[in-house]
């Protein structure tokens, strides 16, 4: 591999200008500046607050509540990314002062002290979002154990009825917000350019800012624990009217949201962008791997949907902060229209959450059974399918909502539509694995048991589908099971599956196969045994979200309890592997499983560039077994000419 | 594929029929009805966990067939046969889910109007939820006040569901019907009790910090109890 000063203009500085000494240090951008910069625009917020109060004449002056509010979850934020440096190129480009276009200075990672600044390479960020993502998984999953822990026995054990609302509530934000979405984006970030022969993508700054969102986002909801009346507890779905009046938690649940949704869109933006204007020469459409096509359909939903449940957030905190009557109806407000805004974004969120599983699982399937995908077309066109359906299915959540009777089996039917472009993708991969050369490693194991816990997941969504059955099983433990085997047995395990494939891709090193194997067999147990139970209770009759319920249910809750400690226990093997590993596992080879795709065609882990050469794409990416076929050639072309010296 | 192997897959697939069919069975999956709507409801459980079963037979059998037989040995670098696709088989696994989706949803769509409908004659009772208790009118007998629903055996009964506070959610297992109460809405719900018993009442959308203890019980006796309870003043 060629490094990077061949490429690129020498005199251009790469890597982290050195930071000045003295006071002149306090006006770096970095945590130093930040921890002055956020307080300052608290007080800013709260000077704004007090004095509106004060001008208006409103008692009380000093109203902590809109304190926080504006203060604390609106302008520290905005200080506390100006201090890092997220603004500092545009407000430099804004006010006129000189900015350098090719400045590189925030681009790559020389040390780990790298990992902690605004950096602009997408690989740097990629591993941000997933440390990040991480984290707050096992702070949600953490919270997981402390709500089975309290339903371990009929009864009430450790928390007061508010405080385990709030723990099922944190959990579901924390997992749905701050690890599935952006852990997907984060693999995707770290993937997508190299797969498409791209050097970056197409808005680095932006691609930076919407990294750091998401800490503040995280920050921001597990926090609400500590504020008076505890954290938000009227689920991860907030219904009006009780949200409104909930105690002040609430709002860091509704501000939360704005934070991770804004990342949200902006990096959907930039994939967009990225994947239509950056692919390649020769990467068509028709040529793009199948987890390319997958996230470019997870950022059209996001584009689209996203903004709706920012509004419904916005509009419950006006109702609690501004007295306005979106879901009041002591007000003329109406509350079932909270469940239409907030569903239209939400069910298309689990296909956010899905997506770019499908696209996980159809590059780790092609390439271990050694098999070009089947049916790739109907694969790409499918998801476009379910893009389309996923828009028009929003009120199965409504069934019993006592909305509009008709709409119901309209809604059912689009609803049930969706089984025939989910099982084209299903019968695919069963298809693709068939008369394959298939290599059971760690990611073959996590692909291939996603197909088979989604299946369950998607059979038991049949069955919710259907309106008559629907109504006896909703908001019981059968959803609760039905929701964890499609985003625990779906989303999850393709995360697992992600982060073991391009493992080596990341981190230049081999993580070790046999810890992986053993985490995925414990997963895979620990996980059946605390979900699959919980179909069997709901049906029978145990609600979901309740931290007391009828003793017929305690053997069952025992069983899950006691499973559900062993399922979390098995995620020590995942960590313990990964931290080893990134220090001492064995050194990785460019392309260790053999695949195609452009990213396994550099080093690991990639040049600070990607590509030293533009690659040429010539082929489809999923090529395996066609005699002499290839997807893209490297080295070839010069992208600068050089200028013969004679 | 060798004839073997198809009979192999057949095996498979029947192993795994049985081994659904005996998780369906075995384990008392719903409650025993107590309402003609429960009945319908099941009816419609029951079809769907046949077409289910035969769905999950054919995913397992492929799935466990493959992966036995299409191990790669540790030393084996070939590639597999270059397959890209097979209109045929495409054509029929779009097709074939189409056509049971849609199967399911006819007969859900029937049994959906079904227990939708009034029957002769009904009692109707104002239910009010407010967090965090149940209340139940009777305005056919100068509106009595109970805080235990009683539901005469075999009369159609049309419950019509006010919220005093935020979002509850009204649901009998053994009637298997389920409504949700959004305050400003007043939804009905039509129940048709067939099994005199005592059967709880509980609230499934969380509605605050008592929602798990928000509980009544709905007691379903012969027309002549009823009758004398509902008159007493």
């Amino acid at each position: 591999m060629t490094t990077i000063a061949e490429t690129h203009d020498v005199h251009v500085e790469h890597g982290p200008k050195r930071p000045p000494s003295g006071w002149r240090r306090l006006l770096y951008p970095g945590f130093l500046r930040a921890a002055w910069m956020a307080p300052l625009f608290f007080g800013i917020g709260t000077g704004i607050v007090v004095l509106c109060r004060w001008w208006g004449g409103w008692e009380p002056i000093w109203f902590g509540e809109i304190i926080v509010l504006v203060g604390g979850l609106v302008a520290g934020p905005v200080g506390f990314l100006a201090g890092i440096g997220a603004f500092d190129y545009w407000v430099r480009y804004a006010i006129g002062a000189p900015t350098i276009p090719e400045d590189h200075s925030g681009h790559g990672a020389r040390s780990w002290r790298d990992y902690f600044r605004v950096n602009t390479d997408h690989k740097v960020i990629g591993m941000q979002y997933l440390a990040t993502t991480i984290f707050f998984f096992l702070a949600a999953g953490l919270l997981a154990m402390l709500v089975r822990a309290e339903l371990a026995k009929p009864g009430m054990q450790f928390f007061n009825n508010q405080t385990y609302n709030g723990l099922f509530s944190v959990h579901a934000s924390l997992m749905i917000f701050l690890f599935v979405i952006p852990a997907f984006a984060g693999l995707a970030n770290f993937v997508v350019p190299l797969m498409l022969g791209a050097p970056d993508m197409a808005f680095p700054r932006l691609n930076a800012l919407s990294y750091w969102l998401l800490p503040i986002a995280g920050i921001m909801m597990l926090s609400s624990f500590l504020v008076p009346g505890g954290a938000f507890a009227a689920g991860w779905t907030g219904y009006a009217p009780l949200s409104v009046h909930q105690p002040m938690g609430t709002i860091f649940f509704n501000m939360g949201v704005q934070w991770a949704g804004a990342s949200s869109i902006m990096t959907a933006l930039n994939f967009l962008v990225t994947i239509i204007t950056m692919r390649a020469p020769g990467m068509t459409f028709w040529r793009m791997p199948l987890l390319v096509w997958a996230n470019f359909t997870t950022s059209l939903l996001v584009v689209i949907a996203t903004p709706f449940i920012a509004g419904s957030q916005f509009f419950v905190m006006f109702d609690r902060v501004m007295h306005t009557s979106f879901f009041e109806t002591a007000g003329g407000g109406y509350p079932l229209g909270y469940q239409h805004i907030f569903w239209f974004y939400s069910h298309p969120a689990v296909y956010i959450m899905m997506l770019p599983g499908f696209g996980i699982a159809s590059e780790v399937i092609s390439v271990m059974s050694r098999k070009p995908i089947f049916g790739y077309r109907l694969m790409a066109l499918s998801l476009l399918a379910i893009l389309v359906l996923g828009f028009s299915v929003w009120a199965h959540h409504m069934f019993v909502s006592g909305m509009a009777p008709w709409l119901r089996v309209p809604m059912m039917v689009t609803t049930l539509l969706i089984a025939v472009p989910t099982g084209i993708k299903v019968f695919s991969w069963l298809a693709t694995l068939w008369e394959g050369k298939i290599a059971f490693n760690t990611p073959m194991l996590w692909a291939v048991g996603f197909v088979s816990m989604f299946v369950i997941g998607g059979l038991s969504g049949i069955y919710l589908g259907a309106v008559p059955i629907d109504i006896h099983v909703s908001d019981t433990y059968f959803i609760v099971a039905h929701i964890h085997y499609v985003l625990f047995g779906g989303s999850l395990f393709t995360i697992f599956a992600g982060i073991y494939y391009w493992f080596p891709k990341m981190t230049g090193r081999m993580y070790n196969e046999r810890l992986g194997k053993i985490h995925f067999w414990l997963t895979f147990v620990g996980f059946n045994a605390t979900f699959f139970p919980m179909h069997l209770i709901g049906v029978q009759g145990m609600p979901r979200r309740v931290s007391d319920y009828d003793p017929v249910f305690a053997n069952w809750n025992l069983f899950i309890s006691v499973a559900s400690f062993f399922l979390g226990a098995s995620t020590i093997v995942f960590l313990y592997n990964m931290v080893t590993s990134m220090r001492f596992g064995p050194v990785a080879e460019a392309n260790p499983w053999r695949g195609l795709t452009l990213e396994w065609q550099v080093s690991s882990p990639p040049p600070i560039f990607n590509f030293d050469e533009i690659p040429q794409v010539v082929g489809n990416p999923y090529e395996y077994g066609v005699p002499g076929a290839r997807h893209a050639v490297l080295g070839g072309a010069r992208t600068v000419e050089k200028v013969p010296v004679d | 594929m060798r004839r073997g192997s198809f009979v192999q897959l057949i095996l498979v697939a029947i192993v795994a029929a049985a081994a659904g069919t005996a998780l369906a069975i075995f384990p008392n999956w719903l409650p025993e009805p107590a309402s003609k709507e429960a009945g319908r409801i099941h009816f419609v459980f029951w079809f769907v966990t046949g077409i289910c079963i035969f769905i999950f037979a054919i995913v397992a059998a492929v799935t466990t067939y493959a992966v036995l037989n299409f191990r790669r040995k540790p030393d084996d670098d070939s590639d597999g046969p270059p397959i890209h696709g097979h209109t045929g088989l495409e054509i029929a696994w779009t097709a074939v889910p189409a056509v049971l989706v849609t199967a399911i949803a006819i007969v859900s769509a029937i049994v959906l109007a079904k227990d939708d409908a009034e029957g002769a004659n009904p009692l109707r009772i104002n239910v009010v939820a407010q967090q965090f208790a149940w209340t139940f009118y009777y305005p056919t007998y100068g509106n009595k006040r109970s805080d235990i629903l009683r539901l005469p055996v075999h009369r159609s009964i049309v419950l019509r569901m006010t919220s005093k506070d935020v979002v509850h959610s009204f649901w009998v297992p053994q009637f298997s019907q389920k409504q949700d109460i959004v305050p400003g809405i007043h939804p009905t719900l039509h129940i048709t009790p067939t099994r005199v018993g005592t059967y709880p009442v509980i609230c499934t959308e969380l509605c605050g910090l008592g929602h798990a203890l928000m509980r009544s019980r709905t007691i379903v006796m012969e027309p002549a109890a009823f009758q004398k309870w509902a008159s007493k003043k």
